[in-house]
């Protein structure tokens, strides 16, 4: 069969800040074939499909659409091309119907009027193959996350893409539901559609895809053509980690012997179902697993975000409650969040502002603030962390990604710490900051034997500084690595559930 | 997630539309309409239903506006200084004894309008400044053009503009016209032409948009909508409401006022609450925001008969909006709490 | 504090522009108008802007706290109190306790009220206080149907709200303490830190351990009960309570706020700045008067002063 390039992306360079996302990156697509994108969380395969649909525009290199060279500004553009994007965050308005939110922004009209028969027509046509039993009356806001994403997924498809891009369109859908999508995925194929498809699920990539591309660090290593070659899981693990074992930088450092600080019991919020784990002292307890699998949740759970939790804690055999921040606070368990603009910094105020703030929440601060011990402290926080900014009044804005993580972590320095939550500290921050802060931590941990829970979306920092891995899956903790078994090689089996 | 129901069961199914708001505030309207009738003697006969739409008419008018830009995301504190602003530019230009002047003032209170929207519009959709906050100030921009125009209540206005009110109160009109008037009044027509105005535009691209942007703004942009046109079309149509309720108020009062239309602002929304549309945009229907103004009408009435003073009325209409507003927030915390 | 010259700049930045409009209309009237920069005539301007710049000051706390909070009900608290408290006081000192005590009551449940449906209910805090307006507007209405507003202020306060020392109407004095304390308590203590910090990005403040929804019910209280303190003040200046007293000021209250550099966003302001904006807009006031503009010219060009300011303000995050 002769098969055409619809699409060629070659050397596709993408910086966000100081991180690299994309460094090299090339990807082909066909006529009529779906093409799996594989990789590691921050791998580039979600860059990737977002910059060939304008979403983001690459900072190098180019791409060869139907011949030509394009350059998307927005999703919409690149949609009138014949471009069309599943997106992960659903692009759905809750408050229409089903059909209204498939044909939205392309609507057919008889004069001035709306044409809904032939939107109902189109809309019944293409959920026919997809999920017949859907009333394409209701409202999205009355669907089920899984129905919602076919729903997208037809909005997608309405148009009549030549090329469909599908960002983990799996990841909400039932067995039932991925079956009968990959069933009208063949059928698009086989009227010419080329696809991507990325899916952390290594068994479904394997199924429908024809050709699969790996992505590492912002670069395509690897292309298999299953078509010629035989599907084997391990080695696409092995392409996804990279091949070679590489030596560990420090010795791993000696084994925890500290008694229990924290136990948690049958914790249960939102996706979060039955988490049990214990927690040692002078511990380094990683949190690994694939994007959403609920780590963040885990960590805010931990910190006292949600009121409405269920939750036996205790901490040095002491129960404690995790339904206020502030009870966590005055436990000493202390929260570095994800997002460090939006949870964790006042952006337009000051360091000193930032670092002295959570004192304010303990009962017996006093009324008025002592300044002159506290811009002191703040210093010595900003020359311990190596924070560099002119001076504590210079506002939070102004200073780097890394810096400003450094300024979310130092807030916490004058309490006494017994459990350090870290949820992905390293996210946009360069790598010499990176490594400043973890040398940093590991320090702290030997040095005042607190204990730390780190979830990571880069595995080679779990690997790193972990004394202990749990994988979450789907808001359970499926798997614990303990001492030579953390390598990524396991964590990436044992997220992607090969093993 | 609230909508977990099972939509295989009939019990719930009716309950789901038992507690559909629309629902809700149809059985108030009956059971008010009911009170009323009660209390009001002769509340049946064409004069007094006729009486009853003149009084009721600015409100409805003036809450379908409110029901557009709320759905679209909105919300309009400028009502009413618009409603007194276009009352003031009619009776500026109207000359009394000149009936062709009538025609000017109409066409340009209509340009005016246009114009009150478009900035509304501009300051929501494309400056993207909080709409409560862009049409708190224009408020003041619309009240201080009103007093240049109109220091005091008053000003002119031609003898046909009447029709607006009662087309028998005025001189020489063709008897058909003026029978016709005595049953079907002049503020049922200018409410008819707005619902007409909405059904059409329901029809069209911009009225399923206008949904879509105050639903979720971004996801309605990403979908290649152009939001802050569709944000500012729902400013315009609001206003051509609003125009439409001044028509009736000079035919009515023969002059016109710089402040009286501030107390309709707060009556306007809350008459949208009311009715069912969602503060947080995008659900209900306009034709419900004509529902709550009609139940806040009846309340106002059965204030008047059951004795208690006119000067309670403000404060009855604030509770008013407090508990339309509030009660469905305490509603779903209560069953939220309950999953 | 030593502050490197750009960050001062860019702290102070809206304030300084607020001064020099300030100026720059003064020497305009100045020029246009005969007697507009005499002592007698600032010092009037400086008095009346004073009572604007009160109620600023409850409307700036509510804003500074985030959430788009915004107190239309300021004015109309003010004028309940002072109609109420008129007939209290009397006109004798005696009874000035009892009449700040009601207008404490009065100010701290209304605030309350305001703030449990706005912070609790999460409802939008404009249509809740707006409501809040329309009910004392009613209850004042209702208790004055019907027959006239007795009562004078007691003298103590007449002296303290209208009278002057040495030619420095004592309201002064009084703002002028009151921006100490205001001043003090927002950058020295830790409730003005929890303030900003609140307003600033809510969920950092909660995952700090605050409780952010009392801080903003708290705000409101706040506002409510200067609100009240300051009809006190106005029927102290009038020396008579009428029914519509205060409810002028409410947009001016917020028009100042704008004026005065505080993000209607929360999470920052400066009570100096806000007084600049309280002095600019009388200026403004007494400078369209005297042209002959009156209450027309006032409430468009505020109008006008308020879109302009927002729309400036709000450029920054115009692109998605």
């Amino acid at each position: 069969m002769i098969t055409l390039v619809i699409l060629e992306a070659i050397g596709i360079k993408k910086h966000f800040g100081g991180v690299t996302a994309l460094a090299n990156a090339n990807l082909r697509c066909y006529q009529g074939r779906i093409t799996g994108l594989l990789g590691a969380n921050g791998s580039g395969k979600s860059t990737m499909s977002k910059i060939i649909t304008g979403v983001y525009q690459a900072d190098g290199g180019e791409i060869r659409y139907k011949g030509r060279v394009v350059n998307y500004r927005s999703p919409s553009e690149a949609r009138k091309d014949g471009i069309a994007m599943v997106f992960q965050n659903l692009s759905l308005v809750a408050d229409l119907t089903v059909w209204q939110n498939i044909v939205l922004g392309a609507e057919e009209s008889r004069g001035m009027f709306l044409d809904n028969d032939s939107a109902r027509e189109l809309s019944t046509k293409i959920l026919a193959q997809l999920l017949p039993e859907l009333d394409i009356n209701k409202k999205v806001s009355q669907l089920n996350p899984g129905e919602m994403q076919i729903v997208e997924i037809a909005k997608a498809v309405s148009q009549n893409p030549q090329l469909l891009i599908l960002d983990e369109p799996t990841a909400a859908l039932e067995q039932a539901q991925v079956k009968n999508l990959f069933n009208y995925m063949r059928a698009l194929a086989k009227k010419g559609v080329a696809m991507i498809f990325t899916s952390h699920r290594l068994w479904e990539v394997m199924e429908i895809c024809d050709d699969a591309t790996i992505f590492r660090n912002g670069e395509n290593v690897a292309s298999i053509d299953f078509e010629k070659e035989e599907k084997d899981p391990e080695k696409i693990v092995s392409y996804i980690t990279g091949e070679t074992q590489k030596e560990r930088v420090e010795e791993k450092r000696k084994a925890v012997t500290g008694g229990t600080i924290l136990r948690i019991k049958n914790l249960n919020y939102g996706k979060l179902k039955d988490v049990s784990f214990e927690l040692k002292k002078g511990e380094i307890l990683g949190v690994g697993g694939l994007a959403g699998q609920g780590q963040l949740e885990l960590m805010h759970a931990l910190a006292g975000s949600f009121p409405g939790i269920s939750c036996e804690a205790e901490l040095m055999g002491k129960e404690v409650k995790l339904n206020k921040p502030v009870n966590a606070i005055k436990e000493g368990i202390l929260l570095v969040p994800g997002d460090k603009q939006l949870e964790g910094l006042f952006l337009r105020h000051s360091v000193l502002f930032n670092i002295i703030f959570p004192k304010m929440s303990l009962p017996h601060h006093p009324l008025f603030i002592p300044y002159e011990k506290y811009r002191e402290e703040c210093e010595e926080i900003v020359d311990v962390l190596s924070i560099k900014t002119p001076t504590v009044d210079a506002p939070v804005e102004t200073l780097s990604g890394g810096n400003q993580q450094k300024v979310v972590v130092g807030k916490w320095l004058p309490f006494d710490i017994n459990v350090l939550l870290l949820a992905d500290p390293a996210k946009g921050v360069d790598i010499g900051a990176k490594r400043d802060l973890y040398q940093y931590i590991v320090d702290q941990v030997q040095e005042k034997n607190m204990s730390v829970i780190l979830y990571a979306s880069d595995n080679e920092e779990l690997v790193d500084y972990c004394d202990r891995v749990l994988i979450m899956y789907e808001g359970q903790i499926v798997t614990t690595l303990e001492g030579e078994d953390i390598s990524e090689d396991t964590i990436i089996a044992c997220s992607m559930r090969v093993r | 997630m609230m909508n977990k129901t099972n939509h295989n069961s009939p019990r719930l199914n009716l309950a789901n539309y038992v507690f559909r708001p629309e629902f809700s505030s149809l059985v108030i309207l009956i059971a008010m309409v009911v009170i009323t009738a009660v209390l009001q003697e002769n509340f049946f006969t064409i004069k007094s239903i006729v009486r009853n739409i003149n009084a009721f008419a600015p409100l409805i008018l003036l809450a379908m506006g409110a029901g557009v830009v709320i759905i679209s995301g909105g919300l309009d504190l400028s009502a009413g200084a618009a409603l007194s602003l276009f009352t003031c530019v009619l009776t500026t230009v109207m000359k009394r004894g000149e009936p062709i002047t009538g025609v000017y003032a109409i066409i340009i209170t209509f340009a005016v309008a246009i114009m009150v929207g478009v900035v509304n519009g501009i300051g929501i959709g494309y400056l993207r400044i909080p709409p409560v906050i862009v049409t708190f100030a224009t408020s003041y921009i619309w009240l201080g053009i009103g007093l240049f125009l109109r220091p005091t209540p008053g000003g002119e206005s031609v003898a046909w503009f009447r029709m607006f009110y009662n087309p028998a109160m005025v001189d020489g009109i063709h008897p058909a016209i003026e029978q016709f008037g005595r049953v079907i009044p002049p503020a049922l027509i200018l409410v008819l032409i707005a619902c007409f105005i909405w059904f059409i535009v329901s029809k069209t691209k911009t009225g399923r948009y206008i949904y879509a942007v105050g639903s979720n703004n971004d996801n309605a942009y990403a979908s290649g909508i152009n939001t802050a046109k569709v944000q500012l079309l729902a400013c315009v149509i609001n206003s051509i409401f609003i125009f439409l309720a001044a028509l009736f108020f000079v035919g009515q009062n023969q002059s016109g006022d710089a402040r009286m239309g501030d107390p309709l602002t707060l009556r306007a929304i809350a008459s949208a609450i009311v009715g069912g549309i969602a503060l947080t945009g995008g659900r209900g229907s306009v034709y419900f925001a004509l529902v709550g103004a009609l139940i806040l009408s009846f309340v106002n009435k059965i204030i008047f008969f059951a004795n208690i003073s006119y000067a309670y009325q403000t404060l009855v209409s604030g509770l008013i909006v407090i508990v339309a507003i509030a009660a469905p927030v305490a509603y779903n915390l209560h069953s939220s709490k309950e999953d | 504090m030593i502050l490197s010259g750009s960050i001062f700049f860019e702290r102070y930045k809206k304030i300084i522009v607020a001064f020099i409009l300030i100026v720059l209309l003064f020497a305009l009237g100045g020029i246009i108008v005969p007697n507009f920069l005499t002592v007698e005539q600032v010092l009037f301007t400086l008095k009346l802007a004073s009572f604007t710049a009160l109620f600023a000051l409850c409307q700036m706390i509510v804003i500074v706290a985030g959430g788009g909070g915004l107190d239309l009900s300021v004015g109309y608290a003010a004028t309940l109190t002072a109609v109420l408290t008129a007939s209290v006081m009397d006109g004798q000192n005696a009874n000035l306790l009892t009449a700040v005590l009601i207008a404490l009551v009065l100010g701290s449940a209304i605030g309350l009220a305001n703030g449990a449906l706005a912070s609790f209910l999460k409802l939008p805090p404009l249509v809740v206080t707006m409501a809040m307006a329309s009910i004392l507007q009613g209850i004042v209405n209702a208790y004055t149907a019907g027959r006239n507003i007795t009562g004078r202020p007691s003298p103590i306060l007449a002296t303290v709200a209208a009278k002057s020392t040495a030619g420095f109407p004592n309201i002064l004095f009084v703002l002028l303490a009151i921006t100490v304390v205001v001043t003090i308590i927002l950058n020295k203590t830790k409730w003005g830190t929890i303030l900003f910090g609140v307003g600033s990005n809510e969920t950092t403040a909660y995952l700090s351990g605050i409780n952010v929804k009392w801080v903003r019910c708290i705000a409101f209280m706040v506002s409510g009960v200067l609100a009240s303190l300051t009809g006190l003040l106005l029927i102290g200046n009038m020396g008579i309570a009428f029914k519509d007293m205060a409810s002028n000021y409410v947009m001016p209250s917020i028009a100042a706020v704008v004026v005065g550099g505080v993000s209607l966003t929360g999470g920052d302001g400066n009570y100096i700045g806000v007084i600049l904006g309280a002095i600019f807009l009388q200026a403004l006031t007494n400078l369209l008067i005297a042209l002959g503009l009156g209450d027309a010219g006032k409430w468009l060009v505020f109008g006008i002063v308020l879109y302009v300011l927002l729309s400036f303000y709000a450029s920054n995050r115009r692109s998605r």
